[in-house]
């Protein structure tokens, strides 16, 4: 009882709404956050796409081993890297026993491993790469990099209206079950209280979806007061919003980094 | 002469609307004005505003007729964008008016959409004009209700414009925010010489800030007043069930009893004018005032069993905030909820008032101690489970509609447990709250009263033994709050215990028989209206503002206490009668 106590504090919609705003804004004080969201863009092209045309191992490990200490720096946090590691785990696992049980051996695993490998490189790239953006940055970065300013927006205002969806969502999650009636026995491995959760939740992005259409009225009336529409098409505003992204020294540095550490994976291949 | 605004003869029809919402308005406004918009629900006090800022005819695009001139733009020629350095408005919702995820970047969002290199000046200008300071790097959703208010405010006010326009700043702020957002515009418009336009219906707010009172019956200007002569036509008012302050009220009835008992008194006789603020107030009923020994208050004796239904040991509560710090907010209570009870829970916001009653509905579990509802233990069992014996209802009622008609969520509950002949009860229960024509109507597109009705038939439908309510009252005119607070008081016939989380002293006053007050988390007091509302020192220790009529009632010494206009009106006239008699005036 104690246990699931626990666990169910820790899947609550209060705790994912804390996870999921300091992923976005929580940690704006490392190296890599401090970088132009361009030198990001950059450097998450190659690494977010190289990994599906490199064969060779020794440089996917060492590909690897790069974004592992990228992600390290980033200060991801751990539920994400649970997660990431569940579903790499999941995926592996199940092409493993289904190699298996239709005849293959190290031969057929060996190519397993190398995409996993591959899945890893990506997802951990792309990470630390969102990891290391607030969505402020991340909306500003693809504004400079002429991304239209109403999808740039849309971005920011997105995650501003997160904290409150989910409170709303939350809400009404408990409407449901101030109101609604569980089932008096779990079931086997609680299989009756489960379906009866996940109906719940769906159920409750309907309402959801109702008072937020409901409430998008101000905020369209004042977006047009506020003189939002007049900026999207105002090169003037852009340059001024956008004057606070400057390339320095440290991303130059972080990129020839990272290219050196690159062309010396393939340096090593030649004497493997 | 040129005057800031100049409304002629404007006609207003929504698309698609079946009758026009402005018919033929014309009203003028000049500069340094701080006016209250007075009407009832649907009146057209919104359409009203949003003319001058451009919204419409710009935006909505209806049938519009006439002719309004802002700071002498045309705004039929002029776009929302260039009125917006003109007129700011904050809306009645002003959560969804906050569109940035950062303070500073809120406040300083039309500066920089609009192209000015110093735009996060301005925004630091606006947020230091309103007293929101130091908060710059904070999330908006970090603040409170009152810093947000103060927030869209800020933003409203970030390109300097002369008129501001504010959407009923009370109805969603507990009184104490109320008064320090009117405290800021008062500034505004004294020390920066800004026009404030406020839609308002809580008198007693308008005669302390406004010097100007507009009123609208459907879709017309009634009159401009100065606030003074305004408020004094009590009869007028009433009618269209908006109502003066209580002072007012007070003295309108008291006049009007004296001239009907033909009882001789100088002081109304003369055609002095009534008082619209306590001040006044205190001054004119005063010069009737002679010693009075103050009477023997007669307890009744409460000599009644007193049955426990919840009981709440040394309980703890905190949760974790985004920074993953612990807050606590409730520390070791101990309370005891009797059968017939009917309990106000009073405290400022932050005083952990819904925490406490989340911790009935098992809906939240306590860190320490434990709570037992009808003899069970909250650890031990579900929501769904307490669902049977307790029934809490949210402060925003839109959070309980999950269905899509008022039927089915009343409903839902008694479906959900397949009681048998549901259908009768839900048909009764609809009957009781006045649902019954509006029972397939979507909930969410109702007006502010009717949803509260309907989130009050949905606890009552549950059939609860405890009813838990949040701020019944709040974001309704003054009109609707009556009605609801005598639904309230109908509860007590269907359930064994009622709390209700408030900060209406009104219903506080005329409705509890027994008051909790709360203060960071402790219980400062558990006490009845006597002890509570005569204990200054209390009062003033958790930030409640009694109402008016009591506050008049204790400045005048009257004793006993007066709890409504019409208790005052009673103690008042006898106290003016018994002198009378005494031959004091003849």
């Amino acid at each position: 009882m104690e246990y699931t106590r626990k666990l169910t504090d820790k899947l609550s919609v209060e705790q994912a709404k804390i996870e999921l705003l300091n992923t976005a804004y929580g940690n704006d004080q490392t190296f890599l956050a401090k970088l132009d969201p361009r030198t990001l863009f950059i450097w998450y092209l190659f690494f977010g796409l190289a990994p599906w045309f490199i064969h060779n191992d020794t440089v996917l490990i060492g590909l690897f081993a790069f974004m592992v200490l990228t992600t390290i720096m980033a200060k991801v946090s751990p539920l994400i890297i649970f997660i990431l590691c569940l579903g790499l785990l999941g995926q592996g696992g199940y092409l493993l026993i289904a190699a298996l049980f239709f005849g293959g051996g190290i031969s057929t695993i060996m190519p397993l491993v190398m995409l996993t490998l591959k899945l890893s490189i990506i997802s951990l790239a792309s990470i630390t790469v969102f990891c290391s953006m607030d969505p402020e940055k991340l909306s500003d970065g693809l504004l400079k990099i002429g991304v239209p300013g109403q999808v740039a927006f849309s971005i920011s205002y997105g995650y501003r209206m997160l904290p409150s969806l989910l409170e709303e969502y939350h809400h009404i999650f408990l409407s449901f079950r101030l109101r609604g009636k569980a089932p008096e026995k779990h079931g086997f491995l609680y299989i009756r209280s489960i379906i009866y959760f996940i109906k719940i939740a769906m159920l409750s992005f309907y309402p959801l979806l109702l008072s937020t259409a409901k409430r998008s009225r101000t905020t369209v009336e004042a977006l047009e007061t506020k003189g939002s529409f007049y900026a999207f098409n105002n090169p003037k505003v852009k340059a001024i919003k956008l004057a606070h992204l400057i390339y320095g020294p440290r991303d130059y540095i972080f990129l020839a980094l990272s290219l050196t550490y690159v062309i010396s994976l393939f340096g090593l291949t030649r004497f493997y | 002469m040129i005057h800031q605004i100049e409304i002629k003869n404007v006609t207003f029809q929504y698309p698609g609307g079946m009758q026009p919402v402005l018919n033929d308005v014309s009203l003028t406004v000049e500069k340094g004005e701080f006016v209250a918009i007075m009407g009832g629900n649907g009146s057209g006090k919104s359409t009203l505003c949003k003319l001058l800022n451009g919204l419409i005819p710009h935006y909505y695009v209806g049938d519009y007729s006439g002719s309004v001139r802002v700071n002498g733009l045309a705004t039929e020629e002029t776009s929302v964008a260039e009125l917006s350095h003109s007129v700011g408005y904050v809306y009645q919702d002003f959560d969804n008016q906050l569109v940035r995820a950062r303070v500073l970047e809120d406040a300083s969002f039309a500066p920089l959409n609009f192209g000015y290199a110093d735009y996060k000046e301005r925004g630091k200008k606006a947020l230091e004009q309103v007293g929101l300071v130091g908060r710059d790097d904070e999330f908006i959703w970090q603040l409170s209700g009152g810093q947000k208010h103060l927030l869209a405010l800020a933003g409203a006010i970030s390109l300097n414009p002369d008129i501001l326009i504010m959407d009923e700043p009370v109805a969603q702020l507990d009184p104490y925010h109320a008064k320090e957002v009117y405290d800021v515009l008062k500034m505004l418009n004294e020390t920066y010489g800004k026009t404030i336009i406020v839609i308002e219906h809580h008198t007693e707010f308008i005669a302390d800030y406004c010097d100007q009172v507009v009123l609208i019956n459907e879709g017309k200007v009634e009159w401009k007043k100065p606030t003074q002569d305004a408020l004094r036509l009590v009869d007028q008012l009433m009618t269209m069930q908006i109502y003066p302050p209580q002072v007012t009220q007070a003295a309108y009835k008291v006049g009007r009893l004296l001239r009907g008992n033909s009882v001789t008194n100088p002081l109304f006789e003369s055609t002095k004018p009534y008082p619209v603020t306590l001040s006044e107030a205190m001054e004119f009923f005063s010069e009737q005032q002679s010693e009075e020994e103050p009477t023997e208050i007669t307890q009744e004796p409460k000599v009644m069993e007193k049955e426990p239904i919840v009981e709440m040991e040394q309980v703890y509560f905190s949760y974790k905030t985004i920074t993953r710090s612990k807050k606590t907010i409730l520390k070791d209570i101990n309370l005891t909820l009797n059968r017939g009870d009917r309990i106000a829970l009073v405290g400022n916001n932050g005083a952990g008032k819904s925490s406490l009653m989340r911790l009935l509905t098992g809906l939240v579990k306590p860190e320490q101690g434990t709570v037992t509802v009808d003899g069970l233990n909250t650890n031990k069992f579900s929501p769904e489970k307490m669902a049977d014996l307790v029934t809490y209802i949210y402060q925003n009622p839109e959070e309980m509609f999950i269905e899509d008609s008022v039927r089915k969520d009343v409903e839902f509950f008694l479906k959900a447990r397949k009681v048998p002949g549901y259908k009768e009860r839900v048909d009764q229960v609809l009957e009781q709250f006045n649902l019954t024509d509006l029972e397939d109507r979507d909930s969410r597109l109702m007006s502010g009263g009717q949803q509260r009705r309907a989130s009050l038939a949905i606890g009552v439908a549950m059939n609860p033994k405890i009813i838990l309510l949040d701020e019944p009252t709040a974001n309704l005119d003054i009109a609707t709050r009556k009605h609801i607070t005598k639904l309230i008081t109908s509860l007590k016939n269907y359930v064994e215990a009622v709390f209700i989380a408030t900060h209406d002293m009104q219903l506080v006053a005329e409705w509890a028989n027994r008051i909790i007050v709360l203060k960071d988390g402790e219980v400062l007091h558990d006490g009845d209206r006597e002890s509570v509302f005569t204990n200054a020192a209390l009062l003033k220790l958790a930030g409640l503002h009694p109402p008016q009529i009591m506050e008049l009632s204790r400045g005048l010494q009257i004793e006993p206490i007066s709890y409504t206009v019409d208790d005052f009106v009673n103690s008042y006239s006898q106290i003016l009668g018994e002198e009378n008699k005494d031959g004091v005036y003849s």
